[in-house]
C-alpha cells in the first residue's frame, strides 16, 4: 500500500540510434510519471494514517490529571480519611483504609467513590504512616499476613516488613509511601487527630517511584 | 441451470477457483495429521459467528460492560451459549495453535522454501495471543481486570517506551472507559482484521509450496477433495463438539464486577498463560529482574522459534533434530510448569478461600442483578458496595475478627491464626448470632454461650487479681446473675416449662426480627420472610419474659425484674435512666446492634464489665456499621450462593487453648497475643 509502482516499462529492446529522442523524453516523461505517481499515492495514504494515528496518540498526548480533593491551603490535594489517629491501633498493626475521592473518568466525575485502599500504621512514636496497598511488582493488592506480621502479595509472592521493606527479591522496591498529615479541623499540626492522605498510584515494575 | 453456470463461470471465472481450491495434490494420501491448521481456521470462524453475536449486545464502559455481559449470559436467548462457545473455542484455539505450530516443526514444514510462511504462521500466532489478552478484559469482571493489570505493567517494562506502552495499552493513566473502548477496538476489529489478512497470506504461501507430505508412499495419491475435506471436517466437528460441551456443562464464568477498591488476591491468568505466570514466581527469575523473565526471555523462545528455518539451512538436518528437541523441551517446561501451578493453587489454603470469595461475590452479583431492583444506574459495582451480603463478611473479617469468629471463621471463611496457630476465639460466635439458637443458649446456658470470653488475656489478669484478693469488675460468665438464673436447668428445662421456653425464645427471637423487607410497596404485599417468628408463640412468650409466667421454681421471675426494658422499643436510654442490666429492649435488632456496636461500655449495656472497644465512626462509618448491622441481622435479599463453610470443627478445644494459653503466659512479657492487644487497645476514647 502506497508504495511506489515503477510502471512496467519493458518495451522490447530499440536500438540506442532509432528514436533515441523520443525514447529519451519517453523515459524522462515516465520517470516524472511514476515519481508523482509514487508521491500522491503516499500523501493520500499517509494524511489519514498520520491522523488516526495522533488519534490513537491521544493519551498520550492529551496527559489529564487525575481528579483529587479539592481542597485549600496546606491540605490542597490532600484527602481527609475516615480513621483518625485515634483509631489505630497502638502495636502498629496496619490498618486497610479505603480512600475515597472524585474520579474522573474520561466523559464522566464519579464523586466520593473508593479510588484505592492504603495500609496505616502507628509508629511507637505516634506518628501515623500510610503504604499504597497496590504492590509495586505487578499491580495486585498487598495483604497484611497475621500468622507472619508482614505485609504479603498473594499473586507473585512479593513480601514487605511492616515499614514497607521488601523482604524478598519479587518486589522492584519497597511500598509506595504515602504522604499523611495530621489535622486538626483541616489544620496541619502534628497533635491533630485527622488523617489527610495524598493519594496517588505508581508505576509498577519499577525500580523508582513513578507516580502514574 | 447449467447454461446459468456457464454464464457465471465466463463472468466471475469461478469454476477455476474452485477447482484451484479443491484439487490440490495430496501425495501419500489424506492424513488425519493435515487437519490442524483446518481446525484452526473453523475455530477461527466460530469465533467471528459468536463474536459477532457478542458484539451487537456487549457495551464497552466501566458502567456497562460487566452489566451487558451479564444479561447476555443470564438473560438473552442462548447468551450463556454463545458467549460459552466463544469462550471456550478461544482456549480452543490456542491448544490447536500450539499442535500446529509442533507438527509443522516436527514434520520440518518450516523448512525452505516455506520460511516466509513459518514467519506468517508466527505472527498469526501472536495475533490470537493478543486477541485472547484483549478479551480477557472484556467482561470487567474482577478476575480479567486484576490479571489484566498485571499484564499492562509488564507491558511498561519495554525497553526505551514502555511508560508510553502502557498508557497507550490502557487509554490513559489508569484503568477505566477508554481502557474498555481501546481494548474492544483491539479484540474486535484491529486484530481480527489483521488476523484475515495474515490468515490469507499464510494460506496463499501454504499452497504456493503446497503440503509438506509426511511419507509418499502412506497410501496413493488423492486431491484435497473430497478425501482430505472429510477428514477436516470430522475434525472440526470434533472441536466444536468439544467446545459446545464445555459451553453447556461448564460455561464461561463471570466473577464479581471489576472494582479498584476492592482487593483480589485469586487474580490468576487464563490457563494457558500458566507456565509464565508460575515461571515468573520463581525467586530466582525475579532477582534477575522482572523484564528478562517476563520480556526477554519469551522474547527469546520466539526468536529461537523464529530461527528454526535458519537453524535448519546451516547445520542441515541436525539443525532439525536441534529445532525438534528444543520444541518437545519447551512443551515439557510448559506442562510441568503448568502443572506446577496449579497444584500448588490447589494446595494453597488463602488462594482456595479467595477463590472461593470470588464465587461468592460474583455469584452474589448475579444474583441482585437480576433480583428484584436489578443494576441501578451507578452499575453493578455500587449494588455490590450496598450489598450486606458481600459487605458484612469483610467489615467483620476487618474489625470484630480479632476477638470474634463467624461460624468459626473470621467472616471470609478463613480461620485466625496466631504464631502459626489457629487463635481461640475471645467472644462469642456471631454465626447465629440473633437466631432462635442464640437466644435459647443466652436463656438456658448463658455461661456457656460467653465461655470464648475465658479465652480473653483481661480475662485471665482479671481472674488472677481476684484470686489474689483484689476487688476487680470484669465479667465472668460463670458467676454472673444471669448464669446464676440460667443455672436452674431443671426446672427451666423441665416438661412443665417447655412450652414456656419456646414461647419465650420466639418472643425474643422476634424482637431481634431478622429478615429482609423489600421496599417496594408492591413487592412488600407478596414478600414472604422466611425469618419471620412466629407471632402466636411470640405474643406467649412476651408474657413469660415480661411477667413471669414460669412453672415451677421459677414461678413469679421473670425477665423484667432486672431487664426492666424488655419488651419496649428499644431507646438509647442515657446513663443514669439504665437499670444497671444490660438492656434487652429489642435486643438483637438492627437498632439495638447499632447503638451497642457504637457503645458497649454504656450502662445500658454492659457498662462497667464491658471488654469490647467502642467503634465510634472514624473506625467504622455510618455506612459500614449499617452494612454489618444488616448482615448481622439478615436485612439483605435473601441468597443461594453457597456460603462459606463453617470452620467451628477446625478450632481449638478449651483444653488446647488452656495449654496455648500456658505458654502464652510463660513468655508473655507484653500481651498474650496481637489480637488481644488489638481488641484491647484499638480504641480508648478520650
Amino acid at each position: 500500500m502506497g508504495d511506489t509502482n515503477s510502471p512496467d516499462t519493458s518495451a522490447p529492446a530499440e536500438t540506442p540510434s532509432d528514436a533515441e529522442l523520443s525514447s529519451g523524453s519517453e523515459s524522462r516523461r515516465n520517470a516524472l510519471v511514476s515519481v508523482l505517481t509514487g508521491f500522491l499515492s503516499f500523501v493520500i495514504v499517509a494524511i489519514p494514517s498520520f491522523l488516526a494515528g495522533a488519534f490513537y496518540l491521544d493519551p498520550i498526548l492529551r496527559r489529564k490529571k487525575s481528579g483529587g480533593a479539592a481542597g485549600g491551603g496546606a491540605l490542597d490535594g490532600f484527602i481527609k480519611l475516615d480513621a483518625t489517629t485515634d483509631s489505630l491501633p497502638d502495636d502498629g498493626t496496619p490498618v486497610a483504609v479505603t480512600v475515597k475521592s472524585t474520579l474522573d473518568d474520561a466523559w464522566n466525575r464519579f464523586k466520593d467513590v473508593p479510588v484505592g485502599s492504603v495500609w496505616l500504621r502507628k509508629q511507637p512514636d505516634g506518628s501515623v504512616i500510610a503504604f499504597n496497598s497496590i504492590c509495586p511488582h505487578l499491580g495486585c493488592s498487598v495483604n497484611y499476613r497475621r500468622s507472619d506480621d508482614d505485609f504479603f502479595c498473594p499473586c507473585h509472592t512479593s513480601s514487605f516488613d511492616l515499614d514497607g521493606t521488601k523482604t524478598n527479591e519479587v518486589p522492584p522496591r519497597n511500598m509506595d509511601e504515602l504522604e499523611i498529615i495530621t489535622a486538626t479541623d483541616g489544620e496541619p499540626g502534628k497533635d491533630g487527630k485527622e488523617l489527610w492522605l495524598k493519594f496517588q498510584n505508581f508505576r509498577g515494575a519499577t525500580e523508582q517511584k513513578i507516580p502514574v | 441451470m447449467n447454461a446459468l453456470m456457464a454464464w457465471l463461470d465466463n463472468r466471475t471465472g469461478y469454476k477455476s477457483l474452485m477447482h484451484e481450491a479443491l484439487y490440490e495434490r495430496v501425495p501419500g494420501g489424506a492424513r488425519w495429521r493435515y487437519v490442524w491448521g483446518s481446525t484452526l481456521v473453523f475455530t477461527f470462524v466460530l469465533q467471528v459467528i459468536t463474536g459477532f453475536m457478542l458484539w451487537s449486545a456487549y457495551s464497552p464502559s466501566t458502567r456497562t460492560a460487566w452489566e451487558s455481559v451479564y444479561y447476555i449470559q443470564n438473560e438473552m436467548t442462548l447468551g450463556y451459549l454463545i458467549r460459552g462457545v466463544h469462550h471456550f473455542a478461544a482456549q480452543a484455539m490456542v491448544v490447536l495453535m500450539a499442535i500446529h505450530l509442533v507438527q509443522v516443526i516436527i514434520d520440518g514444514a518450516y523448512k525452505a522454501p516455506r520460511e516466509i510462511n513459518f514467519w506468517l504462521g508466527m505472527v498469526l500466532m501472536m495475533i490470537v495471543l493478543g486477541l485472547s489478552l484483549t478479551g480477557y478484559l472484556l467482561p470487567w469482571d474482577q478476575k480479567g481486570y486484576y490479571a489484566t493489570q498485571v499484564t499492562t505493567n509488564i507491558m511498561s517494562l519495554t525497553p526505551v517506551a514502555g511508560a508510553e506502552v502502557q498508557t497507550l495499552a490502557q487509554g490513559g493513566n489508569q484503568y477505566g472507559h477508554m481502557t474498555l473502548t481501546r481494548f474492544f477496538a483491539m479484540h474486535a476489529g484491529i486484530l481480527p482484521a489483521l488476523l484475515v489478512a495474515f490468515l490469507a497470506l499464510h494460506i496463499y504461501c501454504f499452497r504456493r509450496h503446497g503440503l509438506t507430505v509426511h511419507d509418499e508412499n502412506h497410501a496413493p495419491e488423492t486431491s484435497f477433495w473430497p478425501d482430505q475435506v472429510l477428514k477436516d471436517a470430522i475434525a472440526c466437528l470434533a472441536v466444536l463438539a468439544v467446545v459446545l460441551l464445555f459451553a453447556i456443562f461448564k460455561g464461561a464464568e463471570l466473577s464479581a464486577p471489576a472494582d479498584a477498591a476492592v482487593k483480589f488476591d485469586a487474580a490468576r491468568p487464563e490457563w494457558y498463560f500458566l507456565f509464565l505466570f508460575r515461571f515468573l514466581r520463581f525467586h530466582a527469575v525475579e532477582s534477575i529482574g522482572l523484564v528478562w523473565g517476563a520480556i526477554v526471555l519469551p522474547g527469546v523462545i520466539m526468536g529461537v522459534i523464529a530461527l528454526m528455518p535458519l537453524t535448519h539451512k546451516f547445520l542441515g538436518e541436525f539443525g532439525h533434530t536441534l529445532n525438534k528437541a528444543f520444541i518437545w523441551l519447551l512443551g515439557a517446561a510448559i506442562v510441568v510448569l503448568t502443572a506446577m501451578a496449579f497444584i500448588e493453587d490447589r494446595n494453597d489454603i488463602d488462594h482456595q478461600a479467595a477463590l472461593a470469595e470470588a464465587h461468592r461475590d460474583g455469584g452474589r452479583a448475579v444474583e441482585l442483578a437480576s433480583g428484584p431492583d436489578r443494576i441501578p444506574v451507578d452499575g453493578a459495582v455500587g449494588m455490590l458496595r450496598r450489598d450486606p451480603f458481600t459487605q458484612g463478611p469483610r467489615l467483620f473479617a476487618k474489625h470484630c475478627s480479632s476477638c470474634h469468629r463467624y461460624n468459626g471463621h473470621d467472616g471470609r471463611g478463613m480461620l485466625v491464626t496466631e504464631k502459626k496457630k489457629v487463635a481461640p476465639p475471645t467472644a462469642s460466635d456471631l454465626g447465629n448470632f440473633g437466631s432462635r439458637e442464640w437466644m435459647r443458649s443466652i436463656v438456658v446456658d448463658y455461661a456457656a454461650h460467653l465461655s470464648p470470653l475465658k479465652n480473653a488475656g483481661w480475662f485471665k489478669d482479671a481472674k488472677a487479681k481476684e484470686e489474689a484478693g483484689e476487688d476487680v469488675t470484669y465479667l465472668n460468665p460463670d458467676e454472673s446473675e444471669m448464669a446464676d438464673w440460667s443455672g436452674y436447668p431443671e426446672s427451666l428445662l423441665s416438661d412443665e416449662n417447655s412450652e414456656n421456653l419456646d414461647a419465650l425464645v420466639e418472643f425474643l427471637y422476634s424482637e431481634a426480627n431478622p429478615g429482609y423487607i423489600p421496599a417496594d410497596v408492591k413487592e412488600r404485599e407478596e414478600w414472604v420472610n422466611a425469618l419471620a417468628a412466629n407471632e402466636q408463640l411470640a405474643a406467649k412468650g412476651r408474657a413469660v419474659a415480661t411477667e413471669g409466667a414460669w412453672a415451677g421454681d421459677l414461678e413469679g421471675t421473670s425477665c423484667a425484674d432486672c431487664h426492666t426494658t424488655i419488651g419496649e422499643d428499644f431507646v438509647a436510654v442515657s446513663d443514669d435512666d439504665a437499670d444497671g442490666y444490660p438492656t434487652m429492649a429489642k435486643y438483637g435488632s438492627a437498632k439495638w446492634l447499632t447503638d451497642f456496636i457504637r457503645n458497649p461500655g454504656a450502662p445500658r449495656h454492659y457498662g462497667a464489665k464491658n471488654e469490647m472497644p467502642a467503634y465510634p465512626p472514624q473506625q467504622l462509618t455510618d455506612e459500614d456499621l449499617n452494612l454489618l448491622v444488616r448482615w448481622l441481622t439478615h436485612d439483605y435479599l435473601p441468597s443461594d450462593v453457597p456460603d462459606y463453610p463453617s470452620r467451628l470443627g477446625d478450632l481449638p478445644s478449651a483444653g488446647d487453648a488452656a495449654a496455648d494459653s500456658n505458654e502464652a503466659d510463660e513468655d508473655a512479657t507484653e500481651g498474650q497475643d496481637l489480637e488481644e492487644n488489638a481488641g484491647e487497645e484499638a480504641t480508648e476514647q478520650e
